[in-house]
């Protein structure tokens, strides 16, 4: 599987599920700091790129 | 304010939580918190294993640099001894770079190798969140033992 954009799915979902276990204990606020993280994650990788477009490789 | 471990069981919790990922969660009661880590470390190994990621070898070129990666992949425990059993044949930790032994000759080969592969750099990634996870497990453990959390 050599996609980045899977990798970068997966590899967020990990480290999500991963801190949001370990630093909240209510079932629900787990579920809104994993969503906030893996977003955050996805999203700022996606801006990110976008932003490195116009530049040559 | 959350109950202090005996300083047994806190030792037996952070010997266990490094041996197989959550289990210092289980031994200090937190048994459904450990399964949920252990599935997240060993499937984070796993899918470094998958995708060729490089066990790294320390060398004396480069010592701080490579002493953080091989600590990285050594905080998952003993899996990661296994995963260099099956990758180098040996329980490889060291390169010596310029010896004519084969067998380190054959071990820069295989780590090469893998350093090659296109897949290398998810793998790699994955492996070294995958010990550094459990490093911070065994934190947690320390803090839960300690009364510090619930």
């Amino acid at each position: 599987m050599a996609s980045h954009f899977v990798h970068l799915l997966l590899y967020s979902a990990i480290v999500a599920a991963f801190f949001s276990v370990l630093t909240r204990r209510e079932r629900r606020e787990q579920l809104r700091f994993g969503g906030l993280v893996f977003f955050g994650m996805t999203g700022g990788v996606l801006v990110l790129a976008y932003l490195m477009y116009p530049f040559p490789r | 304010m959350a109950s202090t471990a005996s300083p047994g069981k806190t030792a037996a919790a952070l010997v266990a939580g490094w041996v197989l990922p959550g289990a210092g969660h289980a031994v200090l009661g937190r048994l459904r918190r450990g399964i949920v880590f252990f599935v997240l470390v060993m499937g984070s190994f796993g899918l470094g294993l998958a995708h060729d990621g490089r066990l790294a070898l320390y060398s004396s070129r480069e010592w701080l640099l490579t002493s953080m990666q091989v600590l990285a992949n050594v905080g998952v425990g003993p899996a990661d001894t296994i995963a260099r059993v099956s990758v180098y044949g040996e329980p490889a930790y060291v390169r010596k770079d310029g010896d004519p032994d084969p067998k380190q000759e054959a071990r820069i080969e295989t780590f090469r190798v893998r350093w090659r592969s296109a897949l290398s750099i998810y793998g790699t990634a994955y492996l070294w969140t995958a010990g550094l996870m459990n490093l911070l497990l065994l934190l947690d453990v320390w803090d839960l033992s300690r009364g510090r959390k619930d």
